[in-house]
């Protein structure tokens, strides 16, 4: 028998090793965020929704008998597209007309995508199957699931792929110079509506990717687009819209903080931290802890 | 004039009149509870409407004030046995706390973040009131008995007229409101919250205060909406509920009374609509109809692009198709508000009512109200006695951006009465001290003085409070309001009645004056036949005129005009002479940066040169166009050779 203070420790770091990797999965659904906010100022609102629906999207192609690793790639193909059918029905228009009624629309879509999931896949919780075993492993007394080592190695994978191609690939160095002066690579011949596109597109498939790793641990439904949305802001907030270190960050920090407030306050609770964080950063640092700060130029 | 107040007043008595006698003529307890409802989304909507229309940010708190007011007075009347009054009272100071609690970090925010903001609230307030068992009943529900008011029991209809007479007071307080400054500040913050605070009115504390004053509505809305059901829930307040608020403004109409009172009555009839196949059908097929011909309109007009006519066309074409194919439409419900509302915010951005008071506007032909005879000029802006004293002085005045050095180590003293020019090749750091002293930016070290006392630093607002004015290079008008409205809202010392007093509609006399006080500043400029002309439609060159007069509202120590014939063409240069001199006349002392070497020669007393942040020359204007520095800074020199000193500069 362990002393009971040993006791508690374990029961913490597990506690905060388990939330710290749920909170990757934030991470990635804060970095969907940030690739539309470097390109064109906006994020979708529905993306909690998008995510949800690729879930739901990736579970019926695996009910209907495609492999998982085949249905990997067509769950990240249905996001790309929701991505831009977000972008052209709810964002560019008032891109171009310079006003900020893409926030309405992006949740006008959320609400949508909400009512047809729930029309369609019905209102209750389904398992996600997966390959990867939930038979949990110890490190140091710590018990860890190959399927939570997974979730990990998902997350990085999927940021790794696309920070390698915003900086090796001709595209991608499109992409960046959009994000740098919307103008300016206009002007240089770099359009900046495909390269919107291209990044409502890229934070779609993150928004699959997200899906289809979290929804083995925690299944699906159509409430589980505003749990996780609320978190992803947190996240992206808190870090700043233009960090992507920075979301990992804080994404893992904040995935702990839930995980330990549900353990020792009540799992009502879990959101909040994460919210008093949201509100604090954004009356401390605006701009995130990770931010810039931006120049007012009249 | 008597038309214009028939007609507007009118329109509202008529509706009133109508509602509150419907419960003498028809004795259905159902039609009952909904009008009670109406009249509670409301006021919950027209609080709504001051974040949403008036301050152009979308709130998604308005839910959680609903929530939390509700919460409030069922809480007082269950726990401290308050009476009616009191209840909604403590539900609405509720409102207004947490209101400007949550506005003070939140409205420093802009867009998305605001939205993120109000976002988490919500939810952070759902979390409380279902977790905190021991004061709410959690998920389980509070019930509670409607109070007596003044001692007498409250029955459905007398709750009913209770709620309508409190809505007709909202509506009159926001009316008087929205006709007063706050009003103005409310459209100007919008259009140029730099420009909002360069006037000393203060963008921050508007948004502030507007958002506690809608937050404070929530709370009000939520005691009646307790004291309605006689039983609360959290989830009666999540997310969902605010779409459906935020539908019901935006479909109703933004910064519009009765868009809110539309969009009201919209919320509390829908789901009936809904629940009915065949008013279903009727309701999307009207609905297809509308965006088939306003989108046609639009696109013969060529007044819409082709997404704005085609978009609500698809989406309400899936109405229709869906009607067919769904067996039950109330499980969609969510699915069909979701479509409506993109068909509105698309192709109907100003609601139903926007686009319904544009066409009665022009129907009925109704004139603004008539303008009062302009003041004497000497009582707005009186003539100063100018002693040639230092009045503003930069001492050693830097500022960096990284390692940019755009103003290095600036001396320079501008004497009371004197018509100051600085002057400098582009990127010479002119404005970037000029911003600096007007507190858009704070130095990185050095100090300003003005009268011999430090200025504030970093801050538009606190400095244009210290009496210094400013225009911009590139013009900050309030594009949306009138140009006389533009003065109107900078004019200092104007508006002294307190809130309380505007809401109850008691500072309409000093609205007058100041309209009076703002004619005379037009018609120094001009501008006095425009007077009701919107800024953005104003021609360019008395768009920059306007700025000069609503920079001298302020009545200011000094004013700052910075490059004000920048694209001006040369008739209105000449105006901009004799308007400056007419200002100069008056005693004011002037900060002129310009690139006209006529107009520097023909205006200034005195001209600093700047150059690369620095001072280069400073004297008379004669003296400084003969000075080979600045004939070098301006020409360029060969190297090795020296400009010959009696060049003169080119003008």
């Amino acid at each position: 028998m362990l002393p009971e203070s040993r006791m508690n420790t374990f029961i913490i770091a597990q506690m905060a090793v388990s939330g710290a990797l749920m909170g990757l999965v934030y991470a990635l659904i804060a970095y969907g965020f940030q690739l539309t906010f470097a390109t064109s100022k906006s994020i979708n609102f529905g993306q909690g929704e998008l995510v949800m629906l690729s879930a739901f999207f990736s579970l019926t192609l695996l009910d209907l008998g495609m492999p998982y690793w085949l249905m990997v790639p067509g769950g990240l193909l249905f996001g790309a597209a929701m991505g831009l059918v977000v972008e052209r029905a709810c964002v560019r228009l008032s891109l171009e007309q310079k006003n900020e009624g893409w926030i309405l629309l992006t949740i006008i879509f959320g609400l949508l995508g909400f009512s047809a999931a729930e029309n369609i896949w019905g209102r209750d919780d389904r398992p996600f199957p997966s390959p990867i075993s939930a038979d949990a492993m110890h490190f140091f007394g710590i018990s860890i699931t190959p399927l939570e080592i997974s979730v990990a190695i998902g997350v990085f994978a999927v940021m790794g792929a696309i920070e390698l191609f915003k900086r090796k690939t001709l595209l991608g160095k499109a992409f960046e110079a959009v994000a740098a002066d919307r103008d300016a690579a206009q002007l240089m011949g770099v359009s900046a509506t495909h390269t919107i596109m291209l990044s409502y597109g890229l934070s779609g498939m993150v928004a699959a990717m997200a899906g289809i790793l979290i929804s083995p641990i925690t299944t699906v439904g159509p409430t589980m687009a505003s749990a996780l949305i609320l978190k992803a802001f947190s996240v992206a907030v808190v870090a700043g819209l233009d960090s992507g270190f920075g979301v990992v960050v804080i994404g893992i920090v904040l995935g702990a903080l839930e995980s330990l407030t549900s353990f020792y306050i009540g799992s009502g609770w879990r959101e909040a931290p994460g919210l008093i964080l949201l509100i604090l950063a954004l009356a401390v640092r605006p701009n995130g802890v990770f931010g810039k700060a931006s120049i007012r130029k009249v | 004039m008597l038309k214009r107040l028939l007609l507007l007043r009118g329109a509202e008595l008529i509706a009133l009149a109508l509602l509150a006698t419907i419960p003498l003529t028809v004795n259905n307890s159902y039609a009952l509870g909904l009008l009670t409802l109406l009249a509670i989304y409301g006021i919950l909507l027209i609080g709504l409407d001051v974040t949403v229309g008036y301050l152009g940010q979308v709130n998604l708190a308005q839910a959680a004030f609903l929530g939390l007011g509700a919460y409030a007075a069922g809480l007082s009347v269950t726990m401290f046995g308050f009476g009616m009054l009191e209840a909604l009272a403590m539900s609405m100071l509720i409102g207004l706390v947490l209101g400007g609690l949550l506005a003070f970090p939140a409205l420093r925010l802009e867009g998305p973040q605001f939205a993120l903001a109000t976002l988490s609230f919500s939810a952070l307030s759902t979390t409380v009131l279902n977790e905190w068992e021991q004061l709410t009943g959690g998920a389980q529900g509070l019930s509670l008995s409607r109070p007596a008011l003044f001692g007498h029991p409250v029955n459905a209809p007398g709750f009913y007229w209770l709620c309508l007479i409190l809505l007709a007071l909202v509506w009159m307080a926001l009316r008087n409101m929205l006709s007063s400054q706050w009003g103005r500040a409310f459209e100007a913050l919008r259009d140029s919250p730099i420009a909002t605070d360069a006037m000393g009115v203060g963008t921050y504390r508007h948004k502030v205060a507007g958002f506690a004053l809608g937050s404070s509505l929530g709370g009000l809305a939520g005691g009646l909406y307790a004291f309605n059901f006689e039983y609360l829930q959290p989830q009666s307040f999540t997310y969902d509920l605010m779409v459906i608020l935020l539908l019901g403004v935006v479909l109703g109409g933004r910064k519009s009374l009765w868009g809110a009172f539309f969009g009201a009555s919209l919320i509390v009839l829908l789901p009936n609509l809904l629940s009915n196949r065949l008013m279903f059908v009727v309701i999307s097929a009207l609905g297809l109809l509308v965006a088939v011909i306003a989108g046609a309109r639009g696109w013969m007009k060529k007044t819409t692009q082709p997404f704005q006519a085609i978009a609500p066309v698809i989406a309400m074409g899936m109405l229709v198709v869906g009607g067919f194919l769904v067996e039950n439409t109330e499980n969609w419900r969510k699915g069909i508000f979701a479509l409506m509302l993109f068909s509105v915010v698309v192709g109907l951005p100003d609601g139903i009512m926007g686009f319904a008071a544009r066409y009665l506007t022009r129907l009925f032909r109704i004139d603004p109200p008539a303008l009062p005879p302009a003041a004497a000029l000497d009582e707005v802006l009186p003539v100063r006695r100018s002693d040639g004293r230092p009045l503003l002085e930069l001492k050693n005045l830097k500022r960096y951006f990284g390692g940019v050095k755009a103003v290095d180590d600036i001396c320079m003293t501008v004497r009371s009465g004197q018509v100051h020019g600085l002057i400098g090749p582009n990127g010479s750091g002119k404005s970037t001290a000029v911003n600096v002293i007007s507190g858009l930016y704070a130095p990185t070290s050095g100090a300003v003085l003005l009268q011999g006392k430090a200025l504030p630093t970093g801050s538009l607002f606190k400095v244009a409070r210290a009496g210094v004015a400013r225009t911009f290079q590139n013009l900050q008008l309030f594009g949306e309001l009138s140009a006389l409205d533009n003065v109107m809202l900078a004019l200092q010392g104007a508006y002294r009645k307190p809130l309380p007093l505007v809401l109850l509609g008691l500072a309409r006399a000093e609205e007058q004056r100041a309209q009076a006080g703002a004619l005379a500043l037009l018609e120094l400029v001009g501008l006095k036949g425009q007077a009701r002309v919107r800024a953005k439609d104003l021609t360019y060159g008395s768009q920059r005129f306007l700025e000069i007069a609503r920079a001298l509202a302020r009545k200011p120590e000094l004013l700052i005009l910075d490059e004000p014939a920048a694209g001006l063409a040369h008739p209105d240069v000449n105006v901009l002479v004799d308007i400056i001199k007419s200002i100069h006349r008056r005693g004011i002392t002037i900060i002129l940066i310009e690139h006209h070497m006529d107009v520097v020669s023909e205006l200034c007393d005195t001209v600093t040169v700047v150059d690369g942040g620095q001072v280069i020359a400073a004297g008379t204007p004669d003296e400084v166009k003969r000075d080979p520095k600045v004939i070098k800074a301006y020409l360029g020199v060969a190297n090795g050779t020296e400009a010959p000193a009696t060049a003169p500069l080119p003008v």
